[in-house]
């Protein structure tokens, strides 16, 4: 037997890399209004106080793998979290990198996906700065368990303030209602398990600029001047432009 | 494939507490993480280092839990370096912006080196 010289580190293609996103500096082609243009945020660039949200249930008396669990999840996403139509998935799927857009406001950008986990992170704007992880695994007693994992922050001090009147509550909400969802479509009832927990305290109040991004201000103001751009649109004789 | 556990160990250098991680780490490297970085914290050290160089594999869950640690630190005021991780690796870090928070360096010399600096800049009391 020869010695094979060892593969340096640099030159292994790891296990995970076809499963992240590219870098980008800003989401672009999805045409999608507060979403084309914008910088994808982790958790640290918000304003509000960082939580941690796991949200999981046990499928019970299913025989579904965790990777059946993730693709049904995924292929299923805009029905099961009830967004509907409002969830527009591009034509290559939730594939890493793509941009979904949401409820014609914000959007999300697929951070990660492998067989058992999809993640999305949100870009500037949108209520929240982070990353939500959706993910199905096997306990210790080879039941198929499926999470939703958020890692978030309120994004700007008006999405904060929001938080506590009632936004923070309304996104629990939805995520035990999602994984009540997954659970049904393979024949499972359960209790969601839900832990919040606050990782930061601290709110950054350097990052009160991030309201300059605000989603819902934006989409108030671009409705509001719509009359306006018609006028204008008539005046020169363009078309609206056509978003890709 | 076989399943490569996460181990986590602490030792205690000069400039901070070294964090020599190992395996994968995901959702199940979790608790060990946590306890390893509350061993860490332990003698309250100015900074902590990250040694990502027998790591082989991280998902999403797993750059989260590294967030996790990095607001810990944060709210600590403490320092929270990385050092050993592949290219792949940094252009995770580079992906999830954790890069805008986390100093990374190549090696455990360079890391060391920065922190000595740091801490003769720093004014005396």
């Amino acid at each position: 037997m020869t010695d094979q010289p060892p593969i340096p580190k640099e030159e292994r293609r790891p296990r995970d890399a076809g499963h992240w996103a590219r870098y980008v500096e800003t989401l672009e082609g999805s045409g999608g209004l507060n979403v084309e243009g914008r910088r994808p945020m982790s958790p640290l660039q918000g304003f509000g106080s960082m939580w941690q949200k796991t949200f999981r249930i046990h499928l019970t008396g299913t025989d579904a793998t965790p990777a059946e669990v993730v693709e049904v999840w995924r292929k299923r996403f805009p029905e099961m979290t009830g967004f509907g139509s409002g969830f527009r998935v591009p034509a290559g799927g939730l594939v890493p990198g793509a941009v979904a857009l949401l409820g014609g406001i914000s959007g999300v950008m697929v951070l990660y996906a492998d067989d058992e986990s999809f993640t999305y992170m949100t870009p500037e704007g949108h209520p929240f700065s982070g990353w939500i992880t959706f993910s199905a695994y096997e306990d210790e007693d080879g039941e198929t368990v499926a999470q939703a994992q958020l890692l978030i922050r309120a994004n700007d001090p008006l999405y904060e303030f929001m938080m506590l009147l009632g936004l923070n509550a309304a996104e629990n909400i939805t995520w035990q209602r999602t994984l009540r969802r997954v659970a049904a479509h393979f024949g499972a009832e359960g209790r969601v398990e839900t832990r919040v927990t606050c990782v930061d305290p601290k709110r950054q109040w350097r990052r009160y600029t991030n309201i300059r991004h605000n989603a819902l201000i934006l989409s108030a103001l671009h409705a509001v001047t719509a009359p306006l751009r018609r006028i204008r649109r008539r005046a020169t004789g363009t078309s609206k432009t056509p978003r890709t | 494939m076989a399943v490569k556990h996460f181990e986590a160990e602490v030792r205690r250098e000069p400039s901070g507490a070294v964090l020599d991680l190992r395996g994968e780490i995901n959702g199940f490297a979790q608790e060990a993480l946590d306890a390893a970085y509350a061993e860490a914290e332990k003698e309250n050290p100015g900074a902590i280092l990250l040694n990502f160089e027998e790591v082989d594999y991280i998902n999403s869950t797993g750059i989260a839990l590294i967030v996790g640690l990095l607001a810990r630190a944060r709210a600590a005021k403490r320092d929270l370096s990385a050092y050993g991780l592949s290219e792949h690796y940094v252009e995770i870090f580079n992906i999830t912006r954790l890069s805008d928070f986390v100093n990374v360096f190549p090696d455990e010399r360079s890391a060391m080196g920065d922190r000595r600096q740091q801490e003769n800049l720093k004014p005396e009391a």
